[in-house]
């Protein structure tokens, strides 16, 4: 059989249309139950093939504010150009002004140009690209994070699957259980929240010793799931705490030239946290950078947020390059929309969800690569739209995930990671 | 089996017919006597005083004088243990919880399984201190009811607490996740709305009175608070009522908004139909394009020259926007890409009611609804009107079904946001009886709580066992649960404050709306007000609240926000310990910063209705571990500590701390363990780290 994603618009909205009636009908057991999925029956998206599961690990960077497309990853001439002109990069497309770093590691990665979103609001746009469905008042969803868990199970013995680097996880467990959210990192420098005791180690032990004892004849009456959910979290507690596995979150170990090379702030030390996280066993890991909302003085906000951006995103990829970890590595770029073509009256741009553009780089993704392309003023798209659903689908194949299977929420509604995006095949390799 | 007898004095109350009691068995249920030769059947509740007091089949409890029983049984009722909860305060209430009771155990019986052994004095106090007042109870009140030797001592605590302002503050809670109340919304401070709801709620107003304010609640959010419910998500109307629906009804529509449903009979045409009923309403926030304040608006803004002022004034002038309006004529049509063959995209949407049944529409409610369905001024009233019915067929169900779930753990019928399938819940007629009950006692929320504590089902030890996913849970007590992240952070509050606890109210949106109100009958002094307002709203925090504040900025607002309070009984601000200000969680920004306890533990981010989580992870039992409640209730000045350390003698501070958290004496054994850690280096600090780390606090028996 042709796979799906071979087929044209209408056979395919009829083939989803066709799989929902059989796959929705069924009954379900409680709680996060595994459908049937489509790929046992038909294939819409392929599962294997290139790139698929060749990320075993994802830095997931996060530009929150809307990240001008024009002034980074698609530069445009003539009016709409912006402050800086664009640059020539190591493969054969160019990069803006800004990004003089990232262009020397232009051939290890893919941009997709022709990105489209139907929301330019930034609350609701950030919902959006995080996890691919929009914000409703009845449900949440899973991050890509929290899916892989679903699928792959935890990525290491003590250490979470999921972290936050510079921004607050909002539930990004979805309607996964709480352990499945993305464990917060609010400052790298600070590293994990509460991870240190106030008292001395012997202390400690004397209070977990006698803890053990005292909560015995409890644990022992009632042996339900959430007592001992909550004994196995105490556990697992313990253990990251006395284990050397905390100092994946210590970036004060770092040698202090590198530190300097990802830049002395929060974003670029972020970075480094992630890799280290990575490194150690986390599987899925994202770095927020805020301050992208340029309406005013774009010129001043490249200056500053657009070369943390650059700084740290080159160190990222030669440091992963240089650990050889970039082969299965999948390190993301996007924010919630771009910005408009037009310089308003305050010298900066406004928001622009009709088209802005993504980077894919390291595992599963071609390198020296541009998918579609906007307009030349850089406000539509103007070959091969890609939604954010697209866009996390893609993601989501990488890191091996079926991305079409069916899971039921605890309230028995159908879910799949991506919201039934098509994976953008050409950027696969 | 019916048999009549003989009727005792007692009351003229009493009926004939008596249903011989299930639990015959048992000796403290027999046949009584009195001196004139008359018997009853009935269960022995206790004696005080002179009088003996006997429950009927029927749940009835009979005060006797004791001199009328014969000598025999005057013995027996001297020598009796009681069955039971013990002496009830009011019969008729008795007899009306001993109607679930015999409901529950029909539905036990059925399924061939056994109710669970009464809760003991230290599991019931502790139970009801959390369900009812939303903390534990301090050591004080605990001695007090276990040393109190009153028969009727359950019924006593149940009422004092039921009037204690922590039953305003723990209802609150529930109702804010729930109902998604945030201080920020829309880009507005909804102030108002908390303080009117929390003002319903301390007058005890009913349930369907509340509702149906929300629902017809007219004019701007800063003088009218219950607009706030329809405000919360101005411009979305259809979101709003898809919550509207599941959460007052129990209608599982959510995915009949976007397409018929595909497991229920919701078709996306009845949606339409029922949002139909707004369809008059404008609900004009940030983004109202026309009509409302917003010409106005407008004006003002142009008329300001200096450019940050301008800036405030945008904000400002937005929160005063916030406005329901009826435009007397309905706009609701079919969506773009309507796909049925009932309709085509673009069609007007006529108000339609559903039904569950299609007997429903003989019902009063539908009938009197079908008299006014046609004037459209009057649309979101006839809507109101027919949800809040008391005949209307989920309307009363579904708060009741809610409330039983608070007392036990689990609904009746799960989830409570679909209850479409009556007889899919574990006890059918129970749910029924329940929603009975429910228009019985008015809507009054107080009465119901009041009636489902008194029952011997709530009283009995909570069960220990896992659910099964698949099995229906029949109520052999209230299940275990993990208290919510409102309990736990006021249960921490009281370990170090104890009841003072109560003393600190917000009090935030008389303020607020005085502050930001603007009075646009006086263009000339406009400019004035809004500098007035934009220095007002800095304390605030600006138009999205401060997430960035740290603790002092936060200390300083608390502070500020506090210092309005005229009333005496009022505490003007909260108590703080190390940082953390010891306030109820109800009068703490609503919900609380990511990083603060009570997120951690667990409180919904309004954002989700009935989102509040009960689950562990690993920040969170750090947090227990080396944040900064555990800090606070192990520091010298925290209440635990000092009242410990009193005791004299290490093995009083023990049984002390033990009272405190957990609410019982330490076993022998316990004692012992405690005793020789403090014996190897251990303090009593370490001591009040160890027991609130334990699972046994943080659970509900």
């Amino acid at each position: 059989m042709k796979p799906l994603f071979l087929f044209d618009s209408i056979s395919r909205r009829a083939f989803v249309e066709r799989w929902a009636k059989t796959t929705l009908g069924v009954t379900v057991l409680h709680n996060t139950s595994r459908l049937v999925s489509a790929a046992e029956t038909a294939v819409a998206n392929p599962t294997g093939g290139p790139g698929f599961g060749k990320a075993k690990r994802v830095i997931f960077l996060q530009m929150v504010g809307g990240m001008s497309h024009i002034d980074t990853l698609d530069p445009k001439t003539g009016e709409t150009q912006g402050p800086k002109a664009p640059i020539k990069t190591k493969a054969d497309f160019q990069l803006g002004g800004t990004m003089t770093n990232l262009a020397e590691h232009a051939d290890k990665i893919s941009i997709i140009r022709s990105m489209n979103s139907k929301t330019g609001v930034h609350a609701a746009g950030q919902y959006v690209i995080r996890v691919g469905y929009e914000q409703r008042g009845t449900i949440k969803h899973p991050i890509l994070g929290a899916w892989a868990q679903h699928f792959q199970g935890p990525s290491h013995a003590t250490l979470p699957a999921s972290v936050c680097v510079n921004r607050q996880p909002a539930a990004g467990n979805g309607f996964f259980a709480a352990s499945f959210a993305p464990l917060p990192v609010l400052e790298p420098e600070a590293g994990l929240q509460n991870s240190t005791y106030d008292t001395t180690d012997d202390v400690m032990q004397k209070r977990l010793a006698l803890l053990n004892k005292v909560d015995a004849g409890f644990r022992e009456r009632f042996q339900t799931a959430g007592v001992k959910s909550y004994t196995e979290f105490y556990d697992n507690t313990v253990k990251i705490m006395s284990s050397d596995d905390l100092k994946a979150f210590s970036i004060a170990d770092e040698p202090s030239e590198l530190r300097e090379k990802y830049g002395q702030n929060k974003f670029g030390q972020g970075c480094l946290l992630a890799r280290r996280l990575i490194e150690k066993g986390v599987r899925f890991v994202e770095v927020a950078s805020g301050g992208w909302d340029m309406h005013n003085n774009i010129e001043e906000g490249m200056e500053e947020r657009g070369t943390e951006l650059d700084v740290a995103l080159g160190a990222l990829l030669q440091d992963l390059k240089d650990r050889g970890l970039l082969e299965s590595t999948l390190v993301v770029l996007c924010s919630e929309f771009g910005r408009g073509p037009k310089i308003n009256g305050n010298g900066g741009r406004d928001h622009h969800p009709k088209v802005f553009s993504t980077m894919l780089a390291g595992a599963g993704v071609k390198g020296g690569f541009v998918y579609g392309s906007s307009d030349a003023r850089g406000e539509m798209v103007a070959d091969k739209q890609t939604t954010i659903q697209d866009f996390l689908s893609t993601i989501g194949h990488i890191m091996g995930l079926p991305v079409d299977e069916v899971v039921m929420s605890p309230s028995n509604r159908p879910f799949t990671v991506g919201d039934k995006g098509k994976v953008v095949v050409d950027v696969l390799a | 089996m019916k048999r009549s007898s003989l009727v005792l004095l007692a009351s003229g109350l009493l009926t004939a017919r008596l249903i011989a009691a299930d639990a015959a068995t048992e000796s403290v249920d027999r046949t009584w006597h009195d001196t004139q030769g008359r018997a009853i059947q009935a269960t022995f509740r206790g004696i005080e005083g002179d009088n003996v007091f006997l429950q009927v089949a029927n749940g009835y409890v009979h005060r006797i004088p004791l001199a009328k029983l014969t000598a025999e049984d005057q013995k027996m009722a001297r020598t009796l243990k009681p069955a039971g909860l013990g002496i009830p305060l009011d019969p008729n209430l008795a007899q009306a919880a001993a109607r679930i009771d015999t409901l529950v155990n029909g539905g036990l019986t059925k399924a061939g399984q056994q109710p669970n052994p009464l809760a003991s004095d230290e599991q019931f106090i502790r139970r009801v201190y959390l369900d009812i007042a939303g903390r534990i109870p301090t050591k004080d009140e605990t001695v007090a009811f276990l040393q109190d030797t009153s028969e009727k001592k359950r019924a006593k605590v149940i009422d004092q607490l039921l009037d204690s302002d922590g039953f305003s503050s723990h209802l609150f809670n529930y109702l804010a996740d729930m109902l998604r109340v945030a201080d920020v919304a829309q880009k507005a401070r909804f102030y108002t709305y908390e303080d009117w709801l929390k003002d319903q709620v301390r007058k005890n107003v009913g349930w369907d009175k509340i509702v149906y304010a929300m629902m017809t609640a007219d004019g701007h959010l800063l003088d009218n608070g219950a607009t706030g419910y329809l405000l919360r998500d101005a411009g979305m109307r259809l979101d709003n009522l898809s919550l509207t629906l599941s959460t007052f009804l129990g209608a599982n529509v959510a995915c009949a908004q976007c397409h018929d449903h595909p497991f229920a009979e919701w078709t996306q045409r009845d949606f339409y139909q029922m949002a139909s009923f707004f369809g008059a309403s404008e609900t004009y926030g940030v983004k109202g394009a026309k009509g409302g304040s917003q010409m106005e608006m407008r004006q003002v803004l142009r008329s300001i020259d200096d450019k940050r002022l301008q800036n405030a004034a945008k904000n400002i002038m937005r929160v005063n926007a916030m406005e329901i309006v009826d435009t007397g004529a309905n706009d609701m049509k079919l969506p773009d890409d309507y796909k049925y063959s009932d309709g085509k995209p673009g069609d007007m949407v006529k108000p339609k009611l559903v039904t569950w049944k299609t007997e429903d529409t003989r019902l009063k409610s539908y009938q009197e609804a079908g008299n006014t369905i046609k004037k459209e001024e009057e649309l979101r009233d006839t809507f109101a009107k027919w949800m809040t019915a008391p005949d209307n067929p989920r309307f009363a169900m579904t708060i009741a079904n809610r409330m039983w779930k608070r007392a036990f753990g689990v609904a009746v019928r799960e989830p409570v946001t679909d209850i479409d399938d009556v007889n899919a819940a574990s006890n059918p007629p129970l749910l029924q009886h329940l929603a009975a009950e429910m228009v019985r006692l008015k809507f009054d929320m107080k009465q119901f709580m009041r009636l489902l504590f008194n029952t011997q089902a709530y009283q009995r030890e909570a069960t220990s066992y896992e659910l099964a996913d698949n099995a229906p849970y029949l109520f052999q007590g209230p299940i275990l649960r993990r208290m919510t992240a409102e309990q736990a952070w006021d249960s921490c509050a009281t370990l170090v404050v104890g009841n003072e606890l109560d003393r600190y109210k917000a009090n935030r949106g008389e303020k607020y709306a005085a502050a930001m109100k603007i009075d646009m009958s006086k263009p000339a002094q406009i400019e004035e007000q809004i500098r007035n307002a934009a220095s007002a709203m800095r304390q605030y925090g600006g138009g999205k609240g401060n997430p960035k504040a740290g603790p002092a900025a936060r200390k300083r607002m608390a502070m500020k926000q506090a210092q309005s309070g005229d009333d005496d009984t009022v505490e003007s601000t909260p108590p703080m310990r190390d940082g953390l200000v010891l306030a109820r969680a109800s009068e703490l920004p609503q919900p609380e910063r990511d990083q603060h306890f009570l997120r951690q533990f667990g409180q919904s981010d309004r954002q989700i209705a009935d989102s509040g989580s009960d689950e562990g992870s690993v920040p969170q039992v750090m947090m227990l571990m080396n944040g900064d409640a555990q800090r606070a209730i192990g520091s010298n000045e925290s209440l635990v500590v000092q009242t410990a350390a009193r005791a004299g003698s290490p093995e009083g501070a023990i049984e002390s701390l033990y009272l405190s958290f957990l609410s019982r004496k330490p076993k022998p054994d316990e004692l012992a363990t405690a005793k020789e850690s403090l014996n190897s280096g251990l303090t009593l600090k370490d001591l009040t780290w160890v027991l609130f780390n334990s699972r046994e606090f943080i659970f509900v028996e």
